[in-house]
């Protein structure tokens, strides 16, 4: 959490930041809490790769790992059908975002409205517009999460800023590691 | 009942002389000159189903001393607002900026021009052109004939300015539908102060009217004769840029002197002369500057770099700068004797402001002829780039600050291995905001090294034409509204985002297939910057007519408002609904009958926030870039939930359509690729033949599977309403899919509109033609 002023009226000049998340335990813990989480994936996912494998395929596993539905934005569902794979639910960035912050939504599995939301992938603006919209107007129902290897300050929880991408691999496929085991 | 005749007030009498009420050239309608409050009840139907989407900037309220005001869940500041209501009142604030950047332009050329010709100048935009100002019509009930009739117009503009500003001051409006109400007021402003502004320009400056084959011009740097003097004009204002070359021809100096310019006033000027030259769009400008071609840098207003002087000097280019808006902090020069600013810009490398266009004309022909032949002017050279890109240690830093989201340093390090592919093509994405150089630790000056990288290439583009004939509207109002040609599409606003190749893509994509396509500044310009087949540009390969298939350039900035524009004369002159100061008529008759779709795919400034806010109010949807998202509110339906009733004109009945048409106003794309696909979506309208229909649900479902991985779209049942909906080639599939979801069929809508299904003053038979 960022720290708060005393002085808050006069000198507070910052932004409600998100919790950063270094360890990847905590990480599936926290996911592995929600009750209803949700996976949404960007389209950076099929641009991005660390060492030849697809950022996609790091993203599909810990959908699998998690039992996560995803949901696929932009044109990353070509991608994934191509991967064998079919998206949960097909929305772009913005519209999942507007279903999300309604309470009363059902959810991508008609169940219910998701409490947690796990971003992946979506182009860093636009990114941070979708938690900045989640956390003002969602957060009584909802907690926001970013797998991203850049930190989200708009997010509850976010990865900090990872120097090189085999941290950031690294990070992931432990969590993967601990999905799988703590399922 | 008896009627109520309603007694009118000293206002309302006050417009009816200023609109000239007793001219019957149409009856005037309810909403002549509105104020804030007259469409408001438009606006919350609207909203209703396209409710704001906000992304907050920031938790806090910093406009007054009360606070700093903490916003976040739920917290309201000192005076009472909500985080909601402060975002919409910062989205009010940037559409007003648009408006009035518009609007004070539009002013300006017309003193400038009332002081040539005088007030009584006649408005004459040609043969095919007889209704010449269908915003200015519509909204104020004004038939302007001439410059005199338009002052009367802006100066609505300016008042009902002041009253929106006014609204945001601390402790005024409380809800978050109202500021949307009035961004939207703001914005309808600015299409009339761009039609002003461009119907000026038209009748003062002998732009192109009522053509459609304008010249094909050259755009690119290679096309600058750098070995002559160079004058470069950025901004938008034509003013100077006109009296340049009149001053160039008038003294027989043409062919000696380069022009070229940057933005819009460069598209302007090839309106003028099709000898001017387009260096490119906005995100060119600091890169050009930089090459040190420019002798004279001379600036108007709206999107120039506004630190021009300092640029300026690092590369030995003089500046002038012409209108007070943008003076830099320069001597004004204006009152002194030309020959002493000349001197002191030759000899001592100042810079001034001269408010005085002939002078300004003057000074910059003269000094660019002495200046030139002392300057020494030359791209770098590969062997310089690689010494100079070894300094780079990629440390990233300038990834960190760059707004495209990309990596120079990797480019840079590949140029230092004498590798120049990936700094070429990051090149075509930069945007040219200078970040990156300021940021990088080693002073590696990345600008100099992209000269490598920059393309020599040149383009054609077609100057800008100006208003959509009504010959035109006559031809193709069927088709559109019956939805046999798909769509009408407006590519809008600036360019720079994320790859500049990705308008002229989807220009060619559905000019292709049988859209039309209208675009509109940066975008128009960046549309010229790729070559397909036979290495032609978008603009040789598609016809120029506002028809199937046609590929227009409209023009500048200020020339949206004949897109606009071209919306409202479907209503007009093809369904022969009067559209004196029946603004809610028009829109609604737009919203569901006319399958038009803007895209501002790079839009950056706070004009393309109050163009696109614009086209929303008149009940067109706006696509945006991914970036764009940062102007932080949309305006989104939620299909499977939202309410889509409408009225049946034809049946005076109220009837659930089921139908999401056009699915959201104000929407952001992620991808080019998912663009291609929701562009199709949003022509759909509840109007559509059959036929049309199919055949706009043929290019849906072919893009979606092009893009998509195959398959059908998720909500491609919403869309069809019975069997002949279906486009024959995806007859079998479709059929499937339906039978598997139990879809059933409906009635079509006979004649779609809001009208009567919220309270408003306008009764149903207006809109039945």
């Amino acid at each position: 959490m960022a720290v708060v002023p005393f002085h808050r009226v006069n000198v507070l000049t910052g932004i409600k930041a998100s919790r950063i998340i270094e360890d990847p335990v905590q990480c599936a813990d926290l996911i592995l809490k929600a009750r209803r989480p949700l996976l949404v994936l960007g389209a950076k996912l099929i641009e991005w790769s660390v060492d030849g494998k697809l950022a996609l395929e790091y993203a599909l596993d810990i959908a699998r790992a998690a039992r996560i539905p995803a949901c696929g934005t932009a044109h990353v569902k070509g991608k994934m059908v191509e991967l064998g794979v079919s998206p949960d639910s097909v929305y772009d960035a913005v519209e999942i975002v507007n279903a999300l912050k309604d309470p009363d939504w059902r959810g991508v599995k008609k169940e219910g409205n998701h409490d947690l939301v796990i971003f992946l992938g979506v182009r860093s603006d636009l990114e941070e517009q979708c938690l900045s919209v989640l956390k003002h107007f969602a957060y009584k129902h909802l907690r926001t999460m970013t797998l991203d290897k850049y930190y989200f300050p708009h997010a509850n929880y976010s990865l900090p800023n990872f120097k090189k991408d085999e941290q950031w691999r690294g990070f992931l496929e432990e969590l993967i590691a601990n999905l799988r085991k703590e399922r | 009942m008896a009627e109520v005749v309603k007694e009118l007030t000293r206002k309302e009498k006050e417009i009816r002389e200023l609109v000239r009420a007793e001219i019957p050239w149409e009856p005037v309608g309810p909403t002549p000159m509105p104020g804030i409050a007259d469409l408001r009840s438009w606006d919350m139907r609207l909203l209703k189903t396209y409710k704001p989407w906000y992304a907050p900037f920031c938790d806090l309220c910093c406009l007054c001393t009360y606070g700093k005001c903490d916003l976040s869940q739920g917290r309201r500041g000192a005076c009472g607002l909500d985080i909601a209501t402060q975002q919409a009142r910062m989205i009010l604030l940037a559409c007003l900026m648009g408006c009035s950047a518009h609007a004070a332009h539009g002013g300006h050329i017309l003193e400038y021009l009332i002081e040539k010709y005088g007030a009584d100048k006649k408005i004459d935009m040609g043969t095919y052109i007889e209704l010449e100002a269908p915003n200015i019509r519509t909204v104020t009930g004004l038939k302007p004939e001439t410059l005199g009739d338009l002052k009367t117009v802006i100066e609505y503009v300016y008042k009902e300015i002041t009253h929106l500003l006014d609204s945001t001051h601390f402790g005024q409006e409380g809800s978050y539908l109202d500021y949307e109400s009035k961004a939207l007021h703001a914005s309808m402003l600015d299409h009339v102060g761009m039609e002003v502004a461009d119907i000026a320009q038209i009748v003062g400056f002998d732009f192109p009217t009522s053509v459609a084959d304008t010249p094909l011009v050259d755009m690119g740097w290679a096309s600058v004769d750098e070995s002559k003097p160079v004058i470069l004009l950025v901004g938008h204002n034509p003013a100077t840029s006109t009296t340049i070359i009149d001053y160039l021809r008038e003294n027989g100096l043409y062919d000696k002197v380069e022009v070229a310019g940057i933005c819009c006033t460069a598209l302007e000027t090839t309106r003028y002369s099709d000898r001017a030259k387009i260096v490119g769009p906005l995100s060119r400008q600091l890169f050009y500057v930089r090459t040190g071609i420019a002798d004279v840098i001379v600036t108007d207003e709206q999107c120039i770099r506004t630190d021009m002087p300092i640029e300026g000097d690092k590369v030995g280019s003089r500046v002038i700068a012409t209108l007070d808006k943008a003076m830099y902090g320069l001597e004004d020069a204006t009152d002194w004797d030309t020959e002493e600013i000349v001197k002191r810009m030759v000899e001592d490398k100042k810079h001034f402001a001269i408010l005085n266009t002939k002078k300004a004309a003057e000074v910059a022909a003269k000094v660019a002829l002495q200046v030139a032949p002392q300057r020494r002017k030359r791209w770098i050279t590969e062997e310089e780039a690689i010494e100079l890109a070894k300094k780079c240690t990629n440390c990233g830093m300038c990834e960190r600050v760059c707004p495209n989201l990309f990596s120079i340093g990797d480019g840079i390090v590949q140029v230092a291995k004498r590798n120049f592919d990936l700094i070429k093509e990051q090149f075509n994405q930069c945007i040219g905001c200078g970040k990156c150089e300021q940021e990088c630790p080693n002073k590696v000056p990345i600008f100099k090294i992209m000269q490598v990288a920059a393309s020599k290439e040149t383009w054609k583009i077609r100057a800008g034409r100006g208003a959509v004939m009504d010959t035109e509207i006559r031809n193709v109002g069927a088709p559109i509204t019956l939805g046999t040609i798909p769509g009408v599409l407006a590519f809008v606003g600036c360019s720079n985002y994320p790859d500049i190749d990705d308008v002229a893509d989807m220009v060619y994509e559905f000019a292709r297939r049988k859209y039309i396509v209208t675009l509109t500044g940066c975008a128009a310009m960046v549309a010229g910057m790729k070559k397909f087949e036979n290495g032609k540009t978008v603009y040789e390969l598609f016809p120029p007519e506002f028809d199937a298939g046609g590929v227009l350039n409209v023009g500048s900035c200020v020339s949206n408002a004949h897109i606009s524009g071209a919306a409202i004369k479907i209503a007009n002159i093809f369904a022969a609904l009067p559209l004196r100061a029946n603004y809610e008529v028009m829109a609604d008759y737009v919203l569901n009958r006319v399958g038009a779709c803007g895209i501002a795919w790079g839009a950056m400034s706070q004009k393309a926030a109050s163009i696109g806010t614009g086209f929303n109010r008149l009940g067109i949807p706006v696509l945006l870039g991914p970036h764009s998202s940062k102007y932080r509110r949309l305006y989104l339906s939620r299909k499977e939930d939202d309410d889509w009733t409408v009225m049946d004109a034809r049946k005076r009945e109220i009837v659930d359509s089921g139908e999401p048409s056009p699915e959201h106003i104000a929407y952001v794309c992620e991808t080019k690729e998912k663009a291609m696909v929701m562009i199709p979506k949003l022509c759909i309208r509840k109007n559509d033949t059959p036929q049309g229909r199919s055949i706009k649900l043929n290019h849906y479902i072919s893009l979606y599977k092009k893009y998509m991985g195959g398959g059908l779209p998720e909500d491609v049942h919403l869309f069809i309403r019975r069997d002949a909906d279906i486009p024959l080639v995806y007859k079998k599939e479709v059929r499937a899919y339906l039978k598997e979801i139990d879809w059933q069929p409906k009635e079509p809508v006979g004649l779609p509109t809001l009208i009567g299904t919220y309270p408003t003053k306008v009764p149903l038979e207006a809109v039945i033609h």
